[in-house]
C-alpha cells in the first residue's frame, strides 16, 4: 500500500527527508513569530483567545474566536468587554466592565498632572446575575496589571477546534501526526 | 468562506446610525447599609429611579446579533476619583424589542468608593449602547445623556 511512496522515499535519499523536516520547521516557526508580532502591535499578551464558558450568553457562546487589543494609554470604559487573569487562575475570564474608579495616584494632587490614573474595576459576565466579587480571590477590585485586553472583533464558532482538541486530546495527537506525515511525504 | 465573512464584517461598517433617545431621572436617594460581607462596616447606598426612551431600531442591519444597552452614572468624588458605574442594562436581540420604552429603578448596587455620597459632586447620567455583530468589529455609542448633572440629596434612614 504505502510501497510507492518507501520507493520514492529511497530514491529521493536523506537529503529529501531532513529538506521537508526544515520546512515543517519553518512553518512552526513562522507561526510562532506572527503570534508573538500580533501580541507586540496589539500589546497584549494574547491578541486571541477562545471562549470558553456561558457567562456571557447570548453575546458569546462557547468556541467563539475573539480578537483583543490592550493599548496602554487607553482607559477602559464600562461596557468593554475585558479578558482578565487573576493571579492563581488558571483561565482567563472573558467579561464586561460594570464598575470603572480612576484614582489619582498617591502624591500628586491635581489629576492633569497625574497622567494616566490607576483604574480600579469590577466586572460581570452578561449572564451572571451578580458581579464578580467572587471570583477575584480576595481581591476587592480588578486592577490594569490583571486584564489581558479589550474585546474588538469577533468570529463564531471558529475557536472549537481548540475546545474539541482540549476534550479529546487523540484529535490533537492525531492531528499533528497527520500534518508531520503530509509535511514529510509531500513532493515538491 | 472566509472572504463573504470579511466582506460581511466590513459591509457593517456602512451602516451609521446615531439615534437619539431621552433619558430623565426621576429620583435619587440615599440610604444607609452594610457593607457585604462586614455587617459591622457600614456604607451608603444610592437608589436611582429613571424613565428612558429611544428608538434603537436603525441600530439593527443585517450584521447585528444583539445590543447591549446600559445606563451608567459619571461623577467625581471629593478625592477626586472619577467613577463610572453602570446601575441598569439591557440585552435586545429582536429588532421589534429595540424601541425602549423604560420606567426603572437601579439593578445594580450603587455605591462609592469612600462609602459616603457626602460632598460628592453631582452627577451625570449617560444611555449607552454597545452593537454587537455576527462577525466583526463591536461598536459603541451613546443613546441620551443628562443635560443638567444630577445631585446626590442627604442620606435618610430608612424610615421615612
Amino acid at each position: 500500500m504505502f510501497g510507492e511512496e518507501l520507493k520514492s522515499f529511497r530514491r529521493l535519499g536523506i537529503r529529501h527527508i531532513l529538506l521537508q523536516v526544515l520546512n515543517f520547521a519553518s512553518v512552526i516557526a513562522s507561526g510562532l513569530m506572527i503570534w508573538k508580532g500580533l501580541g507586540l502591535i496589539t500589546n497584549s499578551e494574547s491578541p486571541i483567545v477562545v471562549v470558553l464558558s456561558g457567562s456571557m450568553e447570548p453575546a458569546f457562546y462557547r468556541g467563539d474566536l475573539l480578537f483583543l487589543t490592550n493599548p496602554a494609554s487607553e482607559r477602559y470604559q464600562t461596557g468593554d468587554i475585558t479578558v482578565y487573569k487573576i493571579p492563581g487562575a488558571d483561565i482567563p475570564i472573558v467579561h464586561r466592565v460594570l464598575e470603572t474608579h480612576d484614582v489619582v495616584p498617591k502624591g500628586k494632587t491635581s489629576s492633569a498632572e497625574a497622567g494616566p490614573a490607576e483604574q480600579l474595576l469590577l466586572t460581570k459576565g452578561d449572564n451572571n446575575y451578580v458581579d464578580d466579587i467572587e471570583l477575584y480571590q480576595g481581591l476587592n477590585w480588578l486592577e490594569r496589571k490583571h486584564i489581558v485586553g479589550k474585546v474588538r472583533g469577533f468570529l463564531p464558532y471558529v475557536g472549537y477546534v481548540t475546545i474539541a482538541m482540549n476534550d479529546f486530546p487523540q484529535l490533537k495527537y492525531a492531528l499533528l501526526g497527520g500534518l508531520g506525515l503530509l509535511a514529510l511525504i509531500q513532493r515538491e | 468562506m472566509m472572504c463573504l465573512l470579511a466582506a460581511i464584517a466590513l459591509s457593517s461598517f456602512l451602516f451609521t446610525a446615531d439615534p437619539k433617545g431621552g433619558l430623565q431621572i426621576a429620583s435619587v436617594k440615599v440610604y444607609p447599609a452594610s457593607k457585604r460581607h462586614h455587617t459591622s462596616k457600614k456604607q451608603e447606598l444610592a437608589f436611582v429611579n429613571f424613565n428612558i426612551t429611544a428608538d434603537l431600531t436603525p441600530l439593527f442591519h443585517w450584521n447585528t446579533k444583539q445590543l447591549f444597552l446600559y445606563l451608567e452614572a459619571e461623577y467625581t468624588n471629593s478625592q477626586g476619583v472619577k467613577n463610572e458605574v453602570v446601575i441598569w442594562d439591557r440585552i435586545v436581540r429582536r429588532k421589534e424589542d429595540a424601541v425602549i420604552n423604560a420606567v426603572g429603578k437601579n439593578k445594580y448596587m450603587f455605591r462609592e468608593l469612600s462609602s459616603t455620597f457626602k460632598n460628592v459632586a453631582p452627577a451625570h447620567y449617560a444611555l449607552k449602547y454597545n452593537v454587537m455583530p455576527y462577525v466583526g468589529v463591536l461598536t459603541y455609542g451613546q443613546a441620551a445623556r443628562t443635560v443638567e448633572p444630577v445631585a446626590f440629596p442627604e442620606s435618610q434612614s430608612r424610615v421615612s
